[in-house]
């Protein structure tokens, strides 16, 4: 451990400050706080780009976003890596190598690994240079289902420069789902979790100083695929269970069923900060901001936000706020989510983890958003995937959840495509602005419009690193 | 080998004419043909391919996993999986899938 934790040892005749760029002593910074102060803002952005479920006869594709403000082509998309094949539906993505690795001295942050999600066909991209990454390989399909897996949703790196991806179903698109391991190579190794240790999956965050790792439920891919069907709610096919396991044994130490306040839990975020044990899951039908820590022992979960459900004339049932996506500022002292159904991005202070407290939001977009439209841009889904800047300065988001799902909700998003939004941040005020200069309209793409999904900086961002 | 002529017809009023052998997929022989439908998984799991039989019999090769009882006797099919067993007149087109289910707030 003692490596782990003092990585910067290996380093005496280097400008600390240079810790992140790509160099013999490995990828990522030594601590949260390093990354804060080492990291320029992003001029440089990677964003899902997916044509799923529209009549557009065109791949799926990384945008590559420009996000410098002194740069000519600001805010537009200023490359695009198209997929090989049609019908992948990008969604999430990660790194080949984060902090975690950080003491592996010649890996580099510089391979993105990006699943498809329909498609459970994986693509290995080169970002070396920055703004043209090429695609260097591809995994297909028939290689993943040969361990009884499908759906890649989270793409973790793992240390030592291995690749932990959660997957949400067997090769039939049935349950359970589980764990496809990578090694450095970009080769699958195989099964990473020893089968029934679950049976839903959707996203999970390590913490290997506290030896833990925590995985959250979505439903069996056959069940969300093709829509939000409240019938399989009523049935239980979705989930509402945390599992907390022994990240070194790949087991489940414990389940802790949230019942009806939880119901599909989400994103999992643990604190930054390696120490802690304390961290937050949206459940997102149920429209919780979920509270875990660990006391004597054993993992605690409580309801910690509740957002209301808001009535919409003339419909039949008030409608949840949706909190799709949220993400904690590299100083553990916000957490930001958005409500997608409503139209709200929000952070609330969480400097007292157990009782967080409203901050600020933007009210945009959506089904109540009071913001409709961005330099003239009718906006339609309500903020969805977000992404802070190392710095807690900027937040960005794109407003596509998932293809079907909007085709449900935001069948706007299809016909004009996604946005991509952003808000000037003050961590040292606690609020947050629209930016109104700030659009990146997927509308307006080669070949029609287009979802917009994750986005990830190429230094690493607020859901990438993990510091052992 | 026999080969049925699959009508494909989209909500603009447009249609394509394609030919399809009964050990061929729907979206294989649109695809041999030039004539792009949306689609996901392939396995019959995620319904991105779903289309609307409106005329005809086709068997699925794999069991049709993302459609429920309601939408197969509607006649919803999984062009992913469909073989043909006759000539098909078949509503095409991402707005198919987008009717499986309803905004259950609405």
């Amino acid at each position: 451990m003692s490596d782990a934790e003092q990585p910067s040892d290996q380093e005496t005749d280097v400008d600390p400050h240079a810790h992140h760029d790509h160099g013999p002593e490995g990828p990522g910074y030594a601590t949260p706080q390093a990354a804060i102060e080492q990291s320029e803002p992003e001029e440089t952005a990677y964003v899902m780009g997916l044509y799923v479920g529209t009549d557009v006869d065109a791949p799926d594709f990384l945008a590559v976003v420009d996000v410098d403000p002194d740069s000519e082509t600001y805010t537009e998309v200023v490359d695009r890596v198209e997929m090989p094949n049609r019908g992948d539906e990008l969604h999430h993505f990660g790194w080949n190598a984060c902090s975690s690795s950080c003491h592996v001295g010649g890996l580099e942050r510089r391979h993105l690994i990006v699943p498809g999600q329909r498609s459970s066909r994986f693509h290995v991209i080169d970002t070396e240079d920055r703004r043209n990454p090429e695609m260097t390989k591809v995994i297909e399909p028939e290689e993943v289902y040969e361990h009884d897996l499908s759906a890649p949703h989270t793409v973790h790196c793992i240390p030592d420069g291995e690749i932990l991806v959660s997957m949400l179903g067997d090769a039939d698109g049935d349950l359970p789902g589980g764990f496809l391991e990578m090694n450095d190579q970009f080769e699958v190794v195989g099964r990473w979790d020893p089968p029934g240790e679950i049976e839903m999956n959707y996203d999970f965050w390590y913490q290997p100083r506290q030896n833990v790792m925590l995985s959250t439920e979505w439903a069996a891919p056959k069940t969300y695929y093709p829509g939000f069907d409240i019938e399989d709610v009523e049935a239980g096919r979705y989930g509402q269970r945390l599992h907390f396991w022994d990240w070194e044994a790949g087991t489940v130490e414990q389940t802790i069923d949230l019942g009806e306040e939880g119901l599909i839990p989400l994103e999992a975020r643990f604190l930054h900060t390696p120490e802690s044990t304390h961290g937050y899951v949206g459940a997102a039908l149920s429209s919780n901001i979920i509270h875990f820590h660990d006391e004597d022992g054993e993992y605690h979960a409580e309801k910690a936000i509740d957002f209301e459900s808001r009535e919409m004339d003339g419909w039949d049932m008030p409608v949840p706020a949706l909190p799709t996506d949220i993400l904690i500022s590299m100083d553990d002292r916000y957490l930001f989510g958005s409500n997608w159904l409503h139209g709200e991005v929000w952070m609330y202070d969480i400097s007292d983890p157990s009782n967080p407290r409203k901050a600020d939001s933007i009210s945009i977009g959506g089904y109540f958003g009071d913001i409709r439209e961005v330099q003239g841009r009718e906006l339609d889904a309500g903020p969805q995937m977000i992404q802070l800047s190392l710095d807690g300065e900027r937040l960005y988001w794109t407003s596509s959840l998932f293809s079907s799902w909007d085709n449900q909700f935001f069948p706007g998003e299809a016909e004009n495509g996604s946005v991509m939004l952003k808000a000037d941040v003050n961590p040292r005020r606690g609020t947050m602005e629209l930016d109104e200069e700030f659009l990146v309209d997927f509308g307006e793409m080669p070949h029609g419009p287009a979802r917009a999904h994750e986005i990830r900086w190429p230094d690493g961002d607020c859901t990438s690193d993990v510091w052992q | 080998m026999t080969s049925y002529t699959l009508t494909l017809e989209r909500a603009d009023g447009s249609s394509d004419r394609v030919t399809a052998t009964p050990d061929e997929t729907v979206l294989d022989a649109a695809e041999a043909t030039g004539v792009g439908l949306p689609f996901g998984c392939l396995t019959g799991a995620c319904g991105t391919c779903t289309g609307r039989l409106l005329e005809g019999d086709i068997e699925h090769r794999r069991p049709a996993r993302a459609l429920k009882e309601r939408h197969r006797e509607a006649g919803y099919v999984l062009l992913c999986v469909a073989e043909p067993r006759s000539d098909c007149r078949i509503r095409v087109g991402a707005d198919v899938q987008a009717e499986l289910v309803p905004n259950p707030w609405r």
